[in-house]
């Protein structure tokens, strides 16, 4: 019974539909129990994320299969499925595998690397647990595809650089210092941006906190939601002294950081390094600022670079994701056609063994007077024809499991041997 | 068998050398730990090899200055790996390797051992193997601050590159030459006073014109300068690697004159 990945995504549906299409839990089980209960689909798992709706499932007829879940998934939501109907993609059998194992591991998201959706892809796996919806053959995808998404988070980069500006600028912090606990950390300004790579700063053990800002009561504002302490304005070159990473994000029409400020401030460091990060358009910190020794300004535009770099690596990384879950594809095709193969090699064996028991004992019936040579002779005849002529089969069984092309040998067997109808 | 040994241990660090190029470059796990296998591979058989000619000689094998660079290459191996091990730095072989690999290389291409007629003293042993561990830590005191450079152009210029992804955070590697230097010195000056005293008590005087001699002092005193500088003078960063640089190049210099130039050493 073939594999099949069914659905929409980013890549050719437009944000609109696909927020339309986008089903709560409770609304996912309803349409999962009924497909399985009326025959649709023997096993099926849906994910709904708001880049992509998709269906996995386990069905006779794939395309009949679609219809029917999406059709459902439209009456839910009220769409008329001949709008997502021209929309959607059909994967089966070696594809749908290779699909689930790209979407795990974020290959074939929006932001390659992005972490949310392998979380999203449990989260539906266990919502179609709890509906009993999920059967062998999803579960073997589904535990499989986690194991390659952690596979290719651990052993590629695809994950590591950041593409956010906020993380980018920690992340050159990272570059610059040897860890981030106990530096200290002083905030100017009250943008969004600043605030936010303040966050990520503390997160990583920055510690203490400073902040600045021209309004004082915004200054303790900002010092509450990240503990730490509010300074005034006017001594911003008391507490550039004091800091190793600075944050400044105001609405200063012209620079607030001055060189001259900073080369004063320098001079009573030691070997301790000054980073800047200037995320105010216009900039806070003078140009020139970094042409002192210790001292490392990035503006927005530099981070940008860096981000804009950030993803040309993980795009390279991707590359690596790839071929791994290349190879993954291929030994879980090769485990999945085992899986099938083997129960019909197991009752060929059985079938010629009971034949042959059969025919010895007819045998040896008609031969009273057969000394102990004769009967082991005789059994062993028995034997050695039925492994020889299961040798054939059973090599060639295992051969296009490996080659992918078992299901009409299966049934060519069955009905050979007449071994029954194949479940 | 010694040589055949040593031949063994180059071919293993060249292979360490390539790969610690390409984990440099591409970050594949497996290609870590095959340059990590083959540097280990290649130190095992080199321990042998000095092994071998300590037996067959019946003394230290320092004897002439080829075998002291292949010791003096044996104790940066070592403590290229204990380092990495303590501090994940994993890309030390790609900066480390060429280095041991070209001087590894000239330890070979000296003929055959001829020893030295001053070498009776044991105090001349203390004096080899001393100056030798210095110049071991001096080795990976270069590999750092050549690091710290590549890496500090590289934020500066503000377009991550290769090495910006790659190479630890510059206070890793500011650190790693700070410790490195102030390792290796104590053990070069003590080397250069006994190799001093020794020649004043065989050859009468302190200055034998020796080329290797003039360039150890040229490197000692550079060495010095940094230390002094780093320790009181606040230096540290961008100009203290450049230094650590140059110290370096006046080390080479040492070595090359040692095997290539005639003097006291012997060529």
């Amino acid at each position: 019974m073939p594999l099949f990945a069914a659905g929409l995504s980013h890549k050719n549906a437009p944000v609109a539909l696909r927020e339309q299409l986008a089903l709560d839990s409770d609304k996912l089980r309803e349409v999962l129990r009924d497909a399985v209960a009326t025959g649709t689909v023997r096993e099926a798992v849906v994910l709904s994320t708001c880049n992509r709706v998709e269906v996995y499932g386990v069905a006779e007829a794939a395309g009949a299969a679609r219809s029917a879940l999406f059709g459902a998934l439209c009456r839910q939501r009220g769409i008329a499925p001949a709008s997502v109907e021209p929309l959607l993609y059909t994967h089966e059998d070696e594809d749908a595998i290779r699909h689930a194992f790209r979407v795990a591991s974020s290959l074939d998201s929006m932001m390659i690397g992005e972490p949310q959706i392998l979380g999203q892809v449990k989260d539906a796996f266990a919502v179609a647990q709890s509906c009993e919806t999920v059967g062998p053959a999803l579960h073997t995808l589904f535990t499989q595809a986690f194991g390659v998404a952690k596979r290719v988070r651990s052993e590629t980069e695809i994950a590591r650089h950041a593409v956010s500006v906020s993380f980018a600028a920690v992340e050159l912090a990272k570059k610059i210092f040897a860890g981030l606990s106990r530096r200290a950390v002083l905030l100017v300004g009250a943008g969004k941006m600043g605030e936010l790579a303040a966050k990520h700063l503390v997160e990583q053990g920055a510690f203490p906190i400073y902040v600045v800002n021209r309004t004082w009561t915004r200054a303790q504002e900002m010092a509450r939601a990240l503990s730490g302490t509010a300074m005034p304005f006017d001594e911003l070159p008391t507490a550039l002294a004091a800091v190793d990473i600075v944050v400044t994000s105001t609405g200063a029409p012209a620079p607030i950081v001055t060189r001259d400020m900073v080369a004063r401030v320098m001079d009573g460091r030691g070997a301790r390094p000054l980073f800047f990060i200037d995320i105010a358009v216009p900039r806070d910190v003078e140009r020139g600022v970094d042409s002192l020794e210790d001292v490392y300004c990035y503006d927005i535009d530099d981070l940008k670079q860096v981000v804009d770099s950030n993803i040309r690596e993980r795009l390279r990384e991707a590359q690596r994701a790839e071929a791994l879950v290349e190879r993954e594809v291929a030994k879980f095709k090769a485990r999945l056609g085992d899986v099938e193969v083997i129960p019909t090699i197991v009752s060929l064996r059985e079938r010629l063994e009971e034949i042959s028991r059969g025919e010895v004992k007819k045998t040896l019936a008609r031969l009273p007077d057969a000394t102990p040579e004769t009967r082991a002779a005789v059994e062993a005849l028995a034997a050695s024809i039925v492994n020889k002529v299961l040798h054939a089969p059973i090599t060639k069984l295992r051969e296009s499991s490996r080659a992918g092309s078992h299901r009409s040998w299966l049934e060519v067997v069955h009905e050979l041997f007449g071994l029954g109808r194949r479940s | 068998m010694y040589s055949y040994l040593l031949n063994a241990a180059i071919v293993a660090y060249a292979c360490a050398t390539g790969l610690s190029f390409a984990y440099l470059v591409q970050r594949h796990e497996v290609t870590h730990r095959l340059a990590s296998l083959a540097t280990a591979t290649g130190w095992t058989a080199h321990t042998l090899a000095l092994v071998v000619a300590a037996v067959e000689t019946g003394r230290p094998p320092l004897g002439t200055l080829s075998n002291a660079v292949s010791v003096a290459i044996w104790v940066v191996v070592l403590l290229a790996m204990i380092v990495e091990r303590q501090s994940g730095l994993r890309v030390l072989g790609a900066f480390v390797m060429p280095v041991v690999l070209v001087l590894g290389l000239k330890a070979t291409m000296a003929g055959p051992p001829t020893l030295a007629p001053a070498l009776g003293n044991a105090w001349i042993w203390v004096h080899i193997a001393l100056a030798l561990i210095g110049i071991a830590a001096f080795v990976l005191n270069f590999a750092g601050a050549l690091m710290y450079v590549l890496q500090e152009r590289q934020i500066r210029a503000k377009r991550p590159g290769r090495f910006y992804y790659r190479l630890p955070p510059l206070e890793t590697l500011d650190h790693l030459t700070y410790r490195t230097l102030a390792i290796g010195f104590p053990f070069l000056t003590t080397g250069l006073i006994l190799g001093a005293v020794w020649a004043r008590t065989s050859w009468g005087t302190m200055f034998a014109p020796d080329p290797l001699a003039f360039f150890s002092v040229v490197a000692w005193i550079i060495y010095a300068g940094t230390l002094a500088g780093r320790a009181a003078g606040g230096w540290h960063g961008r100009r203290a690697a450049y230094y650590a640089i140059v110290g370096f190049a006046a080390l080479v210099l040492t070595l090359g004159a040692g095997l290539f130039l005639p003097g006291m050493h012997g060529a």
